[in-house]
């Protein structure tokens, strides 16, 4: 599903953020990239929705060579990706209803699709009968649901997660854990960069570790270290 | 489809109130700019009615007495062409009394009174004549020879009419354009930092957008549409002042006494019509280009 063949990215001309990453992300697996701040878990994510591009190696997405995607079809890739971002990144002047709703208009979907997938979508996070609420009324681990909820209401092939349990305690952790684990068992392909030793160890999945850009490990049922 | 279009308007029309006090100054900047533009353009036509007896180079103007025979016409028409040396007998024109007469409905614009006492029966026929010498002195002389030649009514020179109002023309149009197209810059700037302010006050969502995979079009659309209404509102508001303007200026002129020439500068109510569309075509333009541009620059918020 996704694959960086000796990927290195650059910021500025000589500090590099990933240094020659190489692996193999195959469909409906649920992998945590770890390491400390600035290590590269996020730059090697956003390299996978193509909010970056490499100076040099390759990263293939759903078989395609996104680096070579023209700009202009960089939006349909991103339909087929959903993002769960540390500080949840939603719509404040809009309903819960309306933030997940927002990832359908955009692409155009037409009312009754809306209609009919936002309270689906809402159902499985568990918020079904907080649809009117605006995020503000929400606590942390529901305004993460949330927008859980919007990344996945596209039923997308992969879900990108950036820290999602970062600013949460370890019990509302736990459950977002549960959730994304949920999601993934549905096939979606998860990718979450994290430094939360217990959800990893707790987790037991793929584990592809960072250290100043360079890949230091990559096991299977890895624990943190 | 029909959800893009309804989602475009309801956000149009939401930022459009969210920046509801730069939205406006930009629409009043648009309007002063475009009222100026308008504004030139009225100025020009105004003093192109005083000037039309002597468009291209005509620099004397032979008028011919509406009861005078055919022989004074045709003598008058050969002493003329007997000259090459100093008229350019090719370019020799002569307006018939029904073309004199349209031409005097422009000329007289906002005279009505004296308009009322031409007809096609007693205005006088016209050479247009343009001499080959730049010799004040000699164009005067041949002036006199002329006015001499039986059926002939007068001479009018242009040196005495066509000076003083082309070099006013020029100067007026020339201040005028580079000011109403100062105050355009100014007016897509005003729309440019207005987009650009929404789209900051709005750079998450635009985040969330783009990740979510909405088009680089679909985002920009309801920002151009915005810039674009800006622009509109503008030249709507303009052409309100314009018509007032010209109503104004109509009225005021049908106090100058008949005959001071200030009647010719009466424009008519059509070509202020005609002007209205075009700055509402400018409007639309530079509001939808300022905002097009802003919206493509700031995109990457």
């Amino acid at each position: 599903m996704i694959r960086f063949e000796n990927v290195t990215k650059l910021y500025g001309s000589d500090v590099a953020a990933v240094r020659e990453a190489s692996f193999d992300i195959p469909k409906g697996e649920f992998v945590f990239l770890v390491g400390p701040s600035g290590s590269g878990k996020s730059t090697l994510l956003r390299l996978m929705n193509r909010q970056e591009r490499p100076e040099r190696g390759t990263v293939w997405v759903a078989g395609a060579n996104i680096n070579e995607l023209a700009d202009s079809r960089v939006p349909y890739l991103r339909r087929g990706m959903g993002n769960v971002f540390q500080d949840y990144k939603l719509l404040m002047n809009k309903t819960v209803f309306e933030n997940v709703a927002f990832s359908l208009q955009v692409i155009g979907r037409p009312k009754h699709v809306i209609r009919q997938q936002v309270p689906q979508v809402l159902e499985l996070v568990g918020l079904a009968d907080k649809e009117d609420r605006f995020p503000s009324q929400l606590s942390g681990g529901e305004q993460q649901r949330v927008s859980i909820a919007r990344a996945f209401v596209n039923r997308p092939l992969i879900m990108l997660a950036d820290e999602p349990t970062g600013n949460l305690d370890p019990a509302t952790g736990e459950e977002i854990m549960s959730l994304l684990d949920s999601i993934n068992r549905t096939g979606t392909t998860v990718v979450m960069a994290t430094h939360d030793h217990r959800v990893v160890n707790a987790m037991r999945r793929r584990v592809i570790q960072l250290d100043r850009g360079l890949v230091v490990r990559d096991q299977e049922r890895g624990v943190y270290e | 489809m029909f959800a893009r279009i309804s989602y475009a308007l309801r956000e149009t029309i939401a930022s459009f109130r969210r920046n509801i006090t730069l939205s406006a100054a930009a629409v009043l900047t648009s309007a002063v700019s475009l009222l100026l533009v308008g504004t030139t353009f009225l100025i020009q036509r105004a003093f192109d009615n005083l000037l039309v007896q002597w468009r291209g180079d005509v620099g004397m103007i032979v008028f011919v007495r509406p009861d005078a025979s055919e022989e004074q016409l045709t003598f008058i028409r050969q002493t003329l062409e007997a000259q090459p040396n100093v008229i350019n007998v090719k370019k020799l024109d002569y307006l018939d009394r029904a073309a004199s007469f349209e031409e005097a409905k422009r000329v007289f614009a906002g005279d009505r009174t004296t308009l009322s006492l031409l007809t096609v029966e007693t205005i006088p026929s016209q050479f247009k004549v343009i001499p080959l010498t730049t010799d004040p002195a000699l164009v005067r002389g041949l002036a006199d020879q002329y006015r001499n030649l039986p059926g002939v009514q007068g001479v009018a020179l242009a040196e005495d009419e066509f000076d003083v109002i082309s070099t006013m023309s020029s100067f007026v149009r020339g201040v005028t354009i580079t000011m109403s197209l100062i105050l355009l810059g100014v007016a897509v700037t005003l729309i440019w930092n207005t987009i650009r302010t929404a789209m900051v006050a709005r750079r998450n969502e635009i985040e969330v957008m783009k990740l979510v995979g909405a088009t680089n079009w679909f985002i920009r659309v309801p920002f151009i549409l915005e810039g674009l209404t800006q622009g509109l509102f503008g030249a709507v508001v303009s052409c309100g002042g314009l018509w007032t303007l010209n109503q104004a200026w109509t009225s005021g002129v049908a106090g100058f006494k008949t005959g001071t020439g200030v009647s010719s500068l009466v424009v008519p109510g059509s070509y202020v019509s005609g002007v209205m569309i075009i700055l509402l075509v400018i409007g639309a333009l530079a509001g939808g280009i300022g905002s097009g541009i802003a919206a493509s620059k700031f995109l990457d918020v």
